[in-house]
């Protein structure tokens, strides 16, 4: 039973576990609308081309998150103009940029590795982050959650149909902004907890898993927050009994509960599925007889 | 010469006991509705000229045809009453206001094409057409009973109400289509605009969506609807605009649905149907069924003159075409 509450006896424990349920929390709330906007391949594409913004801040001593925000919102703009500008899709405009700013930034971090640790951009180091650090994640979290929750039918409604939103006079651009900041800062957040190359599976996989599980998006926001924060707990401490990556743990058993959602769920998992169509068939037999 | 269409939406509006009353009660309930578009062109940024110096207005009470080929223009020319794409010259203007105005009254009210549409989204019903509050709501979108209220008289109105928990995937197409005009009925718009709302519709509910539409111009709403189905015009519209990246005619039905303009519109593609040309024989008389599969035929008399399905409610029509005999 002892060792069960070991973890708990470590601070630096105590707090990754927190911050993960905290930073897991915030992912699964935004990733109900990022997953039903189809914006998950620019979460990736975020997550990657953030890493030169870190990089720079560490640098000359600016808040990572102000640094990671830049090149994000770089990025962004270099990948709108990329597609309008060109005949290039969109895929592929968003391939060569967050490539290209990625690069950027492990060379970066190559030139000057005293002062920036490639590991801990790349995989997280959520055991050993500071206090500084864990202040700008909080902050960042409290405002998303905030205007997430004033603002969830607004956001819905400009992922479902932002055509209505403009007839009916709701600036539309201005939610645009508002959801990819929000997803922006998330990124950053989440970057200290998995790592750039985990980040985009905390905003997908459990707004995925949620999606699965019900017909109500006021259901699937609050499920894939809850399925977000239950996980990154759970997996930040096992991840001290496994010995092995925070990042890894969490990621793992995200995926472990979406595909028990996926073959599971009572009425879009796989399983439910075949079983109607099997009942479909056999009605129709019945009725051709 | 207008027709017994025509005016047909200047009556009711209740019925107040003086007519300075009832100016009154319009003024309050209704204010004068126009749809006015002024010479519009529309360039899309790939250099694509979609309308080209474009004009027709519609005053309250209307319903009207939006006629065109496929790309002549039809969805182009909704997205720019709704400002979602900005006229390189030329002005829209509702109530003789700039169109973002009108929005932000909700005076706008729109039924996507069914393409446009996440049909996979989880919200059920309820939610679309509250969807349409939302304009009326406080910063929070917080539904009240008056929210509900209108939810629920616009879903009975489309008889969708007993559907209210669906999720919108698992509706027919003509149900899906049903839900989203409550959504417009339940955000009070006044002048509706739908997307080819009969396609993929069985004949039962498209006389449903008619009639509503019908009751919405009497109520003072202007109706646009653009269709493919050049026959269901003549039977519901008071007035027709035939569109080929310009507009080739606008007016009442009668004027506008002659076959040269007909023929300019759609160049040769309409399907015909000659009698002179057919196996049908003189002896047949009158006695000649037409029956389509999903389209109403539009059917020209001899000197080139509509005609109808149904003579009930078109008495004055009917007299004159016998005057014409003798
Ligand atoms: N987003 C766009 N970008 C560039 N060109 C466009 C765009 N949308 C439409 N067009 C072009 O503008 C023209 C008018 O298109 P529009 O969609 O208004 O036609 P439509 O009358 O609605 O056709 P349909 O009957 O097929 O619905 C077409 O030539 C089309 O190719
Ligand atoms: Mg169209």
């Amino acid at each position: 039973m002892d060792t069960l509450l070991v973890p708990f006896h470590y601070d630096y424990m105590l707090r990754a576990i927190l911050v993960s349920a905290l930073i897991g929390g915030v992912c699964g709330l935004l990733s109900a609308f990022i997953t039903l906007k189809g914006w998950s391949l620019m979460g990736d594409a975020l997550s990657h081309a953030v890493v030169p913004g870190v990089a720079i801040a560490y640098l000359i001593g600016l808040p990572f998150a102000l640094g990671a925000f830049v090149t994000g919102l770089l990025a962004a703009v270099a990948i709108a103009w990329v597609k309008t500008g060109s005949r290039i899709r969109e895929d592929a405009s968003i391939g060569i940029v967050f490539t290209s700013f990625f690069a950027l930034g492990l060379l970066l971090i190559s030139l000057n590795p005293a002062r920036v640790n490639l590991n801990s951009i790349i995989f997280g180091n959520i055991l050993g982050i500071s206090v500084p650090d864990i202040k700008q994640l909080v902050v960042i979290s409290v405002v998303t959650v905030a205007v997430t929750v004033l603002k969830w039918r607004d956001l819905m409604l400009f992922c479902f149909d932002p055509g209505q939103a403009r007839t009916l006079g709701i600036r539309t651009g201005l939610l645009h902004g508002l959801l990819f900041t929000l997803l922006a800062a998330t990124t950053v957040a989440a970057l200290q907890t998995v790592g750039a190359l985990l980040v985009v599976a905390m905003l997908i996989t459990p707004g995925a898993t949620a999606y699965l599980l019900t017909d109500r998006f006021g259901v699937m926001l609050w499920l894939s927050s809850a399925l977000g924060a239950v996980t990154a707990l759970a997996g930040a401490y096992a991840s001290y009994f496994l010995n092995g990556a925070t990042g890894g743990c969490i990621v793992t058993l995200q995926t472990l509960v979406f595909v028990v959602a996926f073959l599971f769920a009572p009425k879009h998992g796989v399983l439910a599925a075949s079983r109607k169509a099997k009942r479909l068939a056999r009605m129709e037999g019945e009725t051709a007889l | 010469m207008p027709g017994p269409l025509a005016d047909r939406g200047a009556s009711g509006i209740g019925h107040p006991h003086s007519a300075a009353e009832a100016a009154q009660a319009a003024a309050r309930d209704f204010p004068p509705l126009s749809l006015k578009v002024d010479r519009i062109s529309v360039m899309y940024p790939n250099g694509q000229r979609a309308l080209n110096d474009a004009s027709f207005s519609l005053s309250a009470g209307t319903v009207c045809g939006l006629v065109g080929a496929n790309g002549s223009g039809k969805s182009t020319l909704f997205k720019s009453v709704m400002g979602f794409v900005n006229p390189v010259s030329g002005t829209v203007r509702i109530n003789g206001r700039p169109v973002r105005e009108a929005l932000k009254q909700q005076l706008v009210a729109y039924v996507p094409q069914a393409e446009e549409v996440d049909w996979q989204f989880p919200v059920n019903v309820t939610d679309v057409v509250m969807m349409g509050r939302y304009g009326a709501m406080n910063f929070l979108r917080i539904s009240r009973a008056a929210d509900h209220a209108a939810v629920e008289a616009s879903l009975r109105r489309v008889g969708m109400w007993d559907f209210r928990g669906r999720q919108i995937g698992e509706l027919s197409g003509g149900q899906k289509k049903r839900v989203f005009l409550a959504r417009a009925l339940a955000q009070g718009g006044r002048v509706i605009l739908l997307d080819e709302p009969f396609t993929g519709v069985d004949v039962q509910t498209e006389e449903a969506i008619i009639t509503l539409l019908r009751q919405l111009a009497d109520d003072g709403c202007i109706i646009l609807v653009s269709t493919h189905n050049l026959g269901s015009v003549p039977e519901f519209c008071d007035r027709a605009v035939l569109l080929n990246k310009t507009v080739l005619a606008s007016g009442p039905v009668e004027e506008v649905f002659t076959e040269p303009n007909l023929t300019k519109a759609f160049g040769g593609v309409l399907r015909q149907f000659h009698f002179e040309h057919s196996t049908i024989q003189n002896h047949d008389g009158r006695q000649v069924r037409v029956l389509t599969d999903d389209e109403r035929p539009l059917v020209f008399g001899k000197d080139g003159h509509l005609e109808y399905k149904d003579r009930t409610g078109r008495e004055d029509l009917v007299k004159i075409r016998s005057e014409e005999q003798d």
